[in-house]
C-alpha cells in the first residue's frame, strides 16, 4: 500500500479516517467514517491521493461484524428489500455474502484487477428468490469478476456518449415539434452507432430502432451485461451484495425509514464519504497498457497481430480507442438515479484524473482528446446464435437485457485476466474467440479461416494488452 | 405574496405548539406557492350555496400534454387557464376564453375532465348550482355545450359531486351526479337532501343521456366515486354525505350492475352505518394488494378505511385505521387553533417519489362555524415505510391560512414531481410548485418516478377504470384511472407513480374489461404511453425549451 505525505488540509479532510483504528489490532476496517462534507470542488493532487488512499483501504480491507458485515434481514437486491427471516448462514457462496473484501475477488494481477473462476459471482435480482442456494442457472447468472483498471475513463466515456445520444434525441424532438413532421435520427457517438430513433411532433419517440443501449439512452458501462451506470452505483450495490455493508445513500433512513435496514445491529454502515473514497480509488486506477515484449519474436508477432485484429473485423466492436474530451470525474455523476448519490445532493466534487501520474502517458488526438485504448465500444451485442451458443448460456435476462446479449468486453488488460468469457470458464484466447456467435460470428469465422500464423499473431497481440504490476 | 409568505412563517412557527409531530423520516417536498406569479388570480366566491364546491379540473386541452386548468368561481366566472410552464421551471398559466357562454361559466362548483365521446379530446363535465353541463373539447382549448345534442338534462339541482364509469359493453360512460340540499323543499335545508342522478347512455352511436334515473335516497352528497372495491371488475358507486343536513342518512355504496337498476348495499351485505360530515373521497392502494383503501374527509376526524379481508368477498366491511396510521388530521397542526378541522378535497399521491402514497387534504372552515377551527391549514401527510402518516404541511410550505376546498394534484411542469393547486373559498387559489425534497434552505432531487398515459382504441380511449400496476422488486404500486372523488375536482392525463430507489419498473395494465396486458419494461424518471395491444411502452419527452413552447403556441 502506498504511503503519502499529506498536507494539513488533506489530513483534516480525512481526520476521521486517520484515527480509524484506535488499536493496531482492532478487528475492523472502518474506525470512523470519511466526512463527505469536507470534500468540495476539484480536489488537488494531494487531497485526491489522500481520498484514494482511504478508498483503497476500504477496497482491500476485510470487513468484520464491527464494521457492519452481514445483512440478516436484507437481501442482495439493488433496491432495498427485506428478508422475511434471516438466512441460516451469514456467508453463502451463491446468494452472498460471498467475500470479505472487494479485493478478495478483484486482485488479478493487482488490487482492482479481475478474478479467477473461483471468484465468480451469482447475480439474481434478489427479490422473490433471494435465498437460492443452488448454482443451477435457473436461479442466477454466474459471472466472472471484471477488472476495474481504467474504470474512471470508462465511466467518463459513457457519460460523454450518453450526453451525445440524448442530445440527438433532444434535437430530433425539437425539429419534429417545430416542423410538425416525424424526424428520424441516427444515434451515433464517438464513431459508435446505436441505431436510430424517430421523434414525433407530439413528443412521442419511436425507440424500436435503438441498438445496444437502453431505451433511455443512458449508456451503462459496468458489469458484463452493461447494466450498471456508475462506479458509485456499482460500489453501493456490491457492498450490500457481497459484504452486507449498506451505504446510507441507499439503505439509510431517507429511503428505508431505518438506519439499520439489514438488521445486523450496526447503523449507517457506509457513509457517503466512504463511498466517495472507494469511487475515487477505482476511478483513478491506472488503465491497462500495451506492453512491449522483450522477445523480438513476440514483438514482431504482436505487430502483425494488430493488423490481423483489424483485418478479421475484431475492431468493429473491440474498437481500439475512443476519444475522451475531459478527464474531470465528477462524483456523483450526472446519470445516477435515486438511491445512488446524485448531482445536487451535495457539493460538487471532481476528481481530476489528469492529476494522476499515468494520465500523461495516454495518447491524444489532434483535438487534445485522450484516446482511451479500451478495445471496446461500450455497446451491447447479441453474442450467441444457434450454432455457436457457448456465450448464450444464461437463462435469466438481467435488468431488461436479454440472456444472450452482453456488452462488448473491453480487451485492455486481457493479457492479465484469464480465464475469459462472462462466466470466466474459457481458458484460452483462442477458445473465447471461437465462442463468438451472433454479431461476433463473422469475425469468429474469419479467425477460424485464417492461417494458423495469423491466429497466432493475433494471440500474440492480445497478450500484450496487460495490466501493469 | 409577501403577506402570504409572512403568514406561512407564522403558521409554521406555531406548528410546534399545535400538534405537528416529528418530521417524517422520508423526504418532505418543498412546495413553493406561486399562483400570482404564475398568472392565476382566481377565487371561489359566493353566498352559502358556495360554502361547498370550489373545484378545478386539470386536462390537456391543446394537445401538448401539459395539464391546463379549469377553475370554478362560484357566483363569479369559472376560468380556463392554459399551461405555459417551462419544463421543470416556474409555473405559468394564461387565462383563455374557452368559448363557453357567460351564464354557463357562473354558478360553477366544480368540474371533471375526461373523454366523454371517445374522440380523443378531453371534455368537461361541469357541476353547478343549477344546470350541469357536458362541454365537448374542441381545438385549442375551446368547448361546446352538448346538453341538447346528448339529450342530457342537466336539471337544476345543487350539484357538488360527480363520477363517471364505462359500464361493461357500453360505448359511452355512465354519469353520476351527487346533489346537495334541495333548496325548494319545505323546511330546507334541514332534512331536505336531494336525490342523486344517474345517467346511463343508450346504445346509440352518439352519446344519448336521455336515460336519467334518480338515485334515491340522497343524503347530501359532497363526493362520489366509481370504485372496484372488491376487485370484482364491476365498479360500485361510493358516496360520501354531509350529515349536517340529512336525517337518517349515512354513507352510501351503490351496487351498479350493468343492465340492472342500482341498489344500495345494506346491513345485510355488511355495509356499516357511518355518519360523518363527508366532504371528499380519496382512493389509494396503500397495501399494494390491489384492494383500494379510502380516505373520507369530514369535520373532525378523517376516516381511513381498509377492507376487512376476512369478510365475504361480496361484503363491503371496512375498518377505520386512521388513528393507527396517524391520518386522522382532526385538528390544525399549525396556527394554534385547537378546534376540530374541516376537511374537503382528499387525494392520495406520492409527492416525494419515495414509493409510498402520501395524503393531501384541503382544509378550511365552512364559513364562520365557531365550533371548528377558523385557521385550518391544508394537510400533507407523508406516508412512511411503516404504513403510518406524518404531518409535513408546515414543513412543505403549504400551511396557509386559507379556506381550502377543491384541489388538483398533478405535475404541471413535467419535471416528475407533483405540484398542487388548491381552490380557496373567498381567497385566491394557491398554486404550489414542487421543488423537490426539502434540504436545508433549498431542495434536492427526490425519488424516481414513472408517469403513465393509457390508450385503447374505440370506446373509453383513456381507459377509465383501468388498474395500473407498477412493480419494482417486491413492491407493487397500484393506481386506478378514475373520474370522480376528491371535492369537485379531478384531473386527466399522465398517472404519476413514485418508485423510490428503483431505476426501472415493470408495468402491467388491467384494462377496464378485465384483460391484463403483458408487462411493459420502463426506465424510471420517464413519461410513457401504453397503447393497448402494443409490444412496448412509448416514451414521451416534454419540450426542453421554454422558447419553443412560447413559439409553438403563438
Amino acid at each position: 500500500m502506498r504511503r503519502f505525505v499529506v498536507s494539513c488540509a488533506a489530513t483534516a479532510m480525512l481526520v476521521a479516517t486517520a484515527a480509524r483504528a484506535e488499536e493496531p489490532w482492532a478487528e475492523r476496517v472502518i474506525g470512523a467514517h470519511i466526512d463527505q462534507s469536507t470534500l468540495s470542488g476539484t480536489l488537488d493532487a494531494e487531497a485526491l491521493e489522500v481520498l484514494r488512499d482511504a478508498g483503497e483501504r476500504l477496497f482491500v480491507g476485510r470487513f468484520t461484524e464491527a464494521d457492519g458485515v452481514g445483512r440478516p434481514m436484507a437481501t442482495q437486491a439493488i433496491v432495498p428489500t427485506k428478508r422475511k427471516r434471516p438466512p441460516a448462514e451469514t456467508f453463502v457462496r451463491s446468494a452472498g455474502l460471498d467475500a470479505g473484501s472487494c479485493a478478495a475477488c478483484h486482485n488479478q494481477p493487482v488490487d482492482g484487477g479481475a478474478g479467477d473462476f473461483v471468484t465468480n459471482v451469482f447475480t439474481s435480482e434478489g427479490f422473490e428468490s433471494a435465498d437460492f442456494d443452488s448454482l443451477d442457472p435457473q436461479f442466477s447468472n454466474e459471472r466472472g469478476t471484471n477488472h476495474l483498471m481504467g474504470a474512471g475513463l470508462i465511466e467518463l466515456l459513457a457519460r460523454e456518449m450518453t450526453a451525445d445520444l440524448q442530445a440527438v434525441r433532444a434535437m430530433a424532438l425539437k425539429v419534429a415539434r417545430e416542423s410538425g413532421q416525424p424526424v428520424t435520427q441516427a444515434l451515433e457517438t464517438k464513431g459508435v452507432n446505436f441505431g436510430s430513433i424517430t421523434a414525433g411532433p407530439d413528443g412521442l419517440v419511436d425507440i424500436s430502432g435503438i441498438e445496444g443501449v437502453d431505451a433511455d439512452l443512458v449508456l451503462r458501462p459496468f458489469s458484463q451485461k452493461g447494466v450498471m451506470t456508475s462506479l458509485r452505483q456499482f460500489t453501493v450495490n456490491a457492498l450490500n451484495h457481497h459484504h452486507g455493508m449498506q451505504a446510507v445513500e441507499r439503505f439509510g433512513a431517507r429511503w428505508t425509514g431505518e438506519a439499520d435496514f439489514d438488521g445486523d445491529g450496526k447503523a449507517n454502515e457506509i457513509s457517503d464519504g466512504d463511498v466517495s473514497a472507494m469511487v475515487a480509488w477505482q476511478a483513478g486506477l491506472e488503465p491497462p497498457v500495451r506492453m512491449q515484449p522483450q522477445q523480438p519474436a513476440w514483438r514482431d508477432a504482436s505487430a502483425r497481430g494488430e493488423d490481423v485484429f483489424a483485418d478479421l473485423g475484431c475492431g468493429e466492436c473491440h474498437i481500439p480507442a475512443l476519444p475522451l474530451a475531459s478527464l474531470k470525474f465528477a462524483d456523483p455523476g450526472p446519470l445516477d438515479m435515486a438511491g445512488t448519490l446524485r448531482e445536487g445532493e451535495l457539493a460538487e466534487v471532481i476528481y481530476d484524473l489528469e492529476l494522476l501520474e499515468w494520465a500523461a502517458s495516454l495518447p491524444r488526438n489532434e483535438k487534445g482528446e485522450v484516446l482511451v485504448p479500451l478495445f471496446g465500444d461500450l455497446k451491447r451485442h447479441v453474442i450467441a446464435d444457434q450454432e455457436v451458443a457457448k456465450l448464450g448460456n444464461e437463462l435469466l435476462a438481467q435488468r431488461f437485457v436479454e440472456r444472450n446479449v452482453f456488452m462488448t468486453a473491453e480487451l485492455w488488460g486481457i493479457g492479465s485476466t484469464d480465464p475469459y468469457g462472462h462466466r470466466n470458464d474459457v481458458t484460452s484466447l483462442d477458445g473465447i474467440i471461437r465462442a463468438h456467435g451472433g454479431e461476433g460470428r463473422a469475425a469468429r469465422e474469419a479467425y477460424i479461416a485464417a492461417a494458423e500464423r495469423e491466429r497466432s499473431d493475433l494471440i500474440a497481440f492480445l497478450k500484450t494488452l496487460v495490466i501493469e504490476q | 405574496m409577501k403577506l402570504i409568505v409572512a403568514t406561512t412563517v407564522l403558521l409554521a412557527f406555531g406548528a410546534s405548539s399545535a400538534g405537528a409531530g416529528e418530521a417524517p423520516a422520508a423526504d418532505v417536498p418543498l412546495m413553493h406557492e406561486e399562483a400570482l406569479a404564475a398568472g392565476i388570480d382566481h377565487a371561489y366566491r359566493g353566498p352559502w350555496e358556495y360554502f361547498v364546491g370550489g373545484g378545478a379540473a386539470a386536462l390537456d386541452c391543446n394537445g401538448d400534454r401539459l395539464p391546463d386548468l379549469f377553475i370554478a368561481g362560484g357566483e363569479e366566472r369559472a376560468q380556463l387557464y392554459v399551461n405555459r410552464s417551462a419544463t421543470g421551471g416556474a409555473l405559468r398559466f394564461e387565462p383563455k376564453d374557452a368559448g363557453i357562454a357567460e351564464r354557463d361559466l357562473k354558478k360553477v362548483l366544480g368540474a371533471y375532465p375526461f373523454d366523454v365521446d371517445n374522440d380523443g379530446v378531453k371534455d368537461l363535465v361541469v357541476i353547478r348550482l343549477g344546470e350541469n353541463l357536458i362541454l365537448k373539447g374542441g381545438p385549442e382549448c375551446t368547448f361546446r355545450k352538448m346538453n341538447e345534442a346528448y339529450a342530457f338534462d342537466g336539471r337544476k339541482a345543487w350539484t357538488a359531486a360527480f363520477a363517471a364509469s364505462w359500464e361493461e359493453g357500453q360505448t359511452f360512460p355512465t354519469l353520476a351526479f351527487g346533489n346537495y340540499v334541495d333548496r325548494a323543499a319545505p323546511g330546507s335545508p334541514w332534512g331536505t337532501c336531494d336525490d342523486n342522478d344517474l345517467y346511463r347512455p343508450s346504445a346509440a352511436a352518439e352519446p344519448d343521456y336521455s336515460g336519467w334515473q334518480p338515485l334515491s335516497p340522497g343524503f347530501c352528497a359532497l363526493s362520489m366515486l366509481f370504485t372496484d372495491w372488491n376487485r370484482s371488475g364491476e365498479p360500485a358507486l361510493r358516496i360520501t354525505n354531509d350529515r349536517h343536513y340529512y336525517r337518517g342518512g349515512e354513507e352510501q355504496l351503490w351496487k351498479v350492475t350493468p343492465g340492472s337498476a342500482p341498489r344500495l348495499y345494506t346491513r345485510a351485505d355488511g355495509w356499516q352505518h357511518l355518519t360523518i360530515w363527508g366532504m371528499g373521497i380519496a382512493e389509494g392502494d396503500l397495501e399494494g394488494d390491489g384492494y383500494p383503501e379510502y380516505a373520507l374527509t369530514s369535520m373532525g376526524d378523517t376516516k381511513l378505511q381498509v377492507l376487512d379481508r376476512e369478510a365475504d368477498e361480496e361484503s363491503p366491511i371496512y375498518e377505520d385505521v386512521a388513528f393507527d396510521r396517524g391520518a386522522t388530521a382532526h385538528k390544525p397542526y399549525a396556527g394554534g387553533d385547537l378546534k376540530p378541522s374541516t376537511g374537503w378535497h382528499a387525494e392520495f399521491a406520492d409527492f416525494n417519489n419515495d414509493g409510498a402514497l402520501d395524503l393531501f387534504i384541503a382544509k378550511g372552515n365552512v364559513e364562520q362555524m365557531e365550533d371548528f377551527a377558523s385557521v385550518d391549514p391544508d394537510n400533507l401527510l407523508i406516508g412512511g415505510w411503516d404504513g403510518k402518516f406524518t404531518e409535513a404541511g408546515h414543513l412543505a410550505g403549504i400551511a396557509l391560512p386559507t379556506k381550502g376546498r377543491g384541489a388538483v394534484v398533478t405535475d404541471f411542469n413535467m419535471d416528475g414531481r407533483l405540484d398542487l393547486l388548491v381552490v380557496n373559498r373567498e381567497q385566491p387559489a394557491s398554486l404550489f410548485r414542487n421543488l423537490g425534497a426539502k434540504s436545508g434552505d433549498g431542495a434536492r432531487v427526490a425519488g424516481n418516478f414513472v408517469a403513465i398515459e393509457l390508450h385503447q382504441d374505440g370506446a373509453n380511449p383513456d381507459a377509465v377504470g383501468a388498474l395500473i400496476s407498477v412493480k419494482s422488486g417486491t413492491r407493487t404500486f397500484n393506481r386506478t384511472v378514475q373520474v370522480g372523488g376528491g371535492h369537485a375536482s379531478g384531473h386527466a392525463g399522465f398517472v404519476h407513480v413514485g418508485i423510490g430507489t428503483a431505476e426501472r419498473a415493470q408495468i402491467r395494465i388491467k384494462w377496464p374489461d378485465g384483460d391484463w396486458s403483458p408487462p411493459y419494461r420502463v426506465f424510471g424518471n420517464n413519461f410513457v404511453r401504453i397503447e393497448r395491444g402494443s409490444d412496448a411502452a412509448r416514451y414521451w419527452y416534454p419540450p426542453e425549451s421554454d422558447a419553443w413552447q412560447a413559439a409553438a403556441k403563438e
